[in-house]
């Protein structure tokens, strides 16, 4: 297989190549295409797998990453993007039977980082990270790269992207603008607030011929971080302010209640429908033109052009939980490097290299300028697809997954509106609260069957509660009754007994 | 000499039997039909969607007839259809080759295991039956995919895993071992060889149960998905069903992410997915009608025996 690949690469490369010497297209700056050359051949090289859609001119982005790499840490690069669908289960199946690549991505919410760690899938890397790739760990302050440690060793690279997650309201700038809130709006300091403003919507929705509700769901509204907490695993959690660090049951909380009751108002009042299965997926619906309101997503700097171009409507948002920085959001896109490589040094050169250096992290998102994107403004660093593409996915390299491979600040904008979108949220990281517990990470192992029978009973009861769906006055207390039976209270005795045994040795 | 009253009672009695039978067809009818309903109903809704108008979809949910016509959930699958027309390519050929070779391979075994004269019956039936029970598990088998065999993205992962499989051989011994002993004596008088044998006479006689076991065996080609996602990398080999679940869980996938706030570029919309579930489900439909004798007729060949 490898022979025929580096086969199909080279001739493509090459055909590539000479197209391009033929028209004279040679980049200033960035990587300039190059063919698959023969001097590459002796040095190593660098498996690196990630979830995403295969791109057709991979092969063309794999050479020029190759070169560029080659001078700098002496080794080459093989891309290989997995179908989102089929990438936990393959790179499971790679780990378990001990077949060989040198980086892979993995996340707590793909290709487990905690479970890869403790099946010692994955290099300890703590130690090399400050000597291999010295700007890479001075990019991040102590305590971020504490996020990574488990069980005394670092195992991953952190991608620098938005860490906090200042959770908000965005509602349609039509809809705002015709019920004449944009004033109240913007002063919103609680979800409890928005209710007025709902109501208005509700009004001007049902004189709407193509609006059906007001919001689609109140889930999101139920996240502890909108109510001040760090969700630690689960519906454990800790107050962001405690620096006693206490670890709560979210459904026991004052706060779960009050924001349960608020989401079973308004789902009374009609701003949701009661029967969302039928609806389908939310952005679809939202595309269409249904619905005028989002009750809670991450308000961060160039969403609301994001969410425009997702609706296709001009939007307003409003942050209201305050920006916290917690483990699970610092980790939330990581990059190991494989304990069986035999190149783990120069894996993590490579990740010094694609968290630092622009042009090759560019490359790697973006493809070659004069190929894939050139310059639209090179001043505020805006590309547009290359030789009048419609869009970029026409160009033959578009993964789109930039926060996948490295530091997304150093990433070129493809939009107008985004610009300066990158200090702002680097700000955003920079001035966010660190949670009492940033840096702890919860050992499962003693409470495993505690937790799986807690994720049925929350399947069960508390999915209803946060949609509004049940009335909380009974719910509430069936859930925190099933939750006790389940044997949630051994879970945050033993996470208790971690957080004070964490918070001892930091200390 | 019968009685007016005693034919009276004897036809009251026939009337009521008449009537407990209509009952009881009317009861057993409704049941059937409730189960069919429950079959087909979802297809047709998937049909229905599959047919609709996008943004009608999404305002009016699913029903039976769609609420607005389109066909341009088709038109945007048949706009680039290499993708499809390649998995239907590579579904064909694993469906046929994989059942043709699984076909050769199983009915030899079948039919010396169910020879009672064969010396290594025993043992050789020991062994299939013992891998029906147990097996190493999914690990071990990708090993020996990947690392023994290396038959990762290539055509023969998906034709391998399903050439023999040992439940089917004891079938087809159970068949064999019901062939009349005479037919295959008559042969031997005739000065016809163990091969020969097998080849004219055992073989034509296990017609209705090598149809069986060769649709079982396409089944299981066409319906495959699994194999694919271990073993196949290259877009160009994904078969069909898999590339319907890379399409469906993709769009999974990208809300997901989507809803932590990352970028992911376009989710393939509802109507089109369902429009794939179409393409990829109706050929076996009909496939299946082909069939159905084969198959009821088979499925009871165990009650003989």
């Amino acid at each position: 297989m490898n022979s025929k690949f580096s086969r199909r690469s080279f001739l493509k490369s090459a055909g590539l190549a000479a197209l391009a010497g033929g028209f004279g297209l040679s980049g200033l700056s960035g990587i300039k295409r190059v063919s698959a050359s023969d001097h590459l051949q002796g040095l190593p090289r660098l498996l690196y797998l990630f979830p995403g859609t295969p791109q057709a001119d991979v092969a063309t982005v794999q050479a020029a990453l190759s070169e560029y790499m080659a001078e700098r840490i002496g080794a080459t690069i093989e891309l290989r993007a997995i179908d989102w669908g089929a990438f936990n289960d393959q790179i499971g199946l790679i780990n378990a039977s001990g077949e060989n690549y040198d980086l892979g991505f993995t996340a707590p919410w793909t290709n487990n980082y905690y479970s890869n760690v403790d099946q010692e899938y994955l290099a300890p890397i703590g130690d090399l990270l400050p000597d291999l790739a010295p700007g890479y760990w001075a990019s991040m302050t102590p305590e971020t790269w504490e996020a990574a440690r488990v069980a005394g060793n670092i195992y991953a690279g952190i991608n620098q992207q938005i860490f906090v997650k200042p959770f908000g309201p965005y509602i349609r700038a039509d809809v705002l603008e015709a019920i004449g809130a944009a004033d109240a709006f913007k002063a919103l300091t609680g979800y409890a607030g928005l209710t007025d403003i709902l109501a208005a919507a509700k009004d001007y929705v049902d004189g709407d011929d193509i609006l059906t509700h007001v919001t689609y769901y109140l889930d999101p509204i139920m996240v502890p971080e909108n109510w001040g907490f760090d969700p630690v695993d689960g519906l454990l959690v800790v107050k962001s302010t405690d620096a006693s660090a206490q670890v709560q049951i979210f459904s026991e909380t004052d706060e779960f209640r009050q924001g349960a009751e608020l989401v079973r108002s308004w789902l009374q009042a009609g701003f949701a429908p009661a029967d969302p299965a039928t609806l389908g997926s939310g952005d679809e619906a939202w595309a269409a033109g249904l619905f005028a309101v989002r009750v809670s997503d991450i308000v961060k700097p160039g969403g609301n052009a994001e969410v425009e171009a997702r609706w296709g409507v001009p939007v307003a948002s409003r942050a209201i939980a305050e920006p916290l920085l917690t483990t699970g959001s610092v980790t939330a896109t990581l990059n190991g490097v494989s304990s069986i490589s035999a190149n783990r040094e120069l894996a993590v050169k490579f990740l010094e290299l694609v968290n630092t250096d622009p042009v090759f992290y560019n490359t790697l998102c973006k493809g070659l300028q004069g190929v894939h994107w050139d310059w639209a403004d090179e001043a505020s660093l805006l590309i547009k697809p290359a030789g009048g593409a419609a869009s970029f996915g026409d160009t033959g390299y578009a993964p789109n997954t930039d926060w996948m491979y490295g530091n997304v600040f150093n990433s070129y904008y493809t939009d107008p509106t985004q610009v300066g979108a990158w200090p702002e949220t680097a700000a955003l990281n920079r001035g966010a609260r660190p949670s009492p517990v940033l840096g702890f990470t919860f050992d499962r192992a003693a409470v495993d069957t505690e937790v799986a029978s807690v994720a049925a009973v929350v399947d069960e009861f508390a999915n209803p509660i946060r949609g509004g769906f049940v009335d909380p006055a009974t719910a509430i207390p069936a859930l925190n009754d099933a939750l006790q039976a389940a044997g949630i209270g051994a879970i945050r005795d033993e996470m208790q007994r971690q957080v004070d045994a964490w918070l001892a040795a930091k200390a | 000499m019968a009685t007016y009253s005693e034919k009276l009672r004897a036809q009251k009695r026939a009337d009521t039997d008449q009537l407990m039978n209509l009952i009881g067809r009317f009861s057993i009818h409704l049941v059937l039909t409730i189960l069919a309903l429950c079959c087909l109903l979802p297809l047709l809704m998937i049909l229905s969607a599959s047919l609709t108008d996008e943004i009608a979809l999404t305002r009016n949910g699913y029903t039976l007839l769609p609420a607005e016509f389109s066909t341009a959930a088709y038109e945007l699958i048949f706009r680039n259809p290499t993708a499809i027309l390649r998995a239907y390519a590579v579904t064909i050929f694993t469906t046929v080759v994989g059942t043709v070779i699984a076909l050769m391979l199983m009915s030899p075994l079948a039919y010396v295991l169910s020879r009672p004269d064969f010396i290594f019956r025993k043992a050789l039936s020991f062994y299939v039956f013992f891998t029906m029970l147990f097996n190493g598990g999914i690990v071990p088998y990708y090993i020996l995919m990947t690392q023994y065999l290396r038959v990762q993205d290539t055509i023969f992962a998906l034709l391998l895993p399903y050439l023999v499989v040992s439940f089917y051989v004891l079938i087809l011994r159970t068949y064999f071992a019901g062939l009349p002993e005479e037919l295959l004596d008559a042969a031997r008088v005739d000065g016809a060889s163990e091969f020969r044998i097998f080849i004219s006479v055992a073989l034509p006689l296990a017609k209705p149960a090598l149809a069986t076991i060769g649709l079982f065996t396409a089944l299981n080609y066409w319906n495959d998905w699994t194999t694919a996602l271990y073993f196949i990398r290259s877009a160009e080999l994904y078969p069909l069903q898999y590339l319907l679940y890379i399409i469906q869980s993709n769009a999974q996938a990208m809300q997901l992410q989507s809803s932590v706030g990352m970028n992911m570029g376009d989710v393939p919309t509802q109507t089109a997915r369902m429009a794939m579930a179409i393409l990829a489900t109706g050929p076996a439909a009909v496939f299946f009608l082909f069939f159905q004798r084969y198959l009821i007729r088979g499925v009871t060949l165990g009650a003989f025996k």
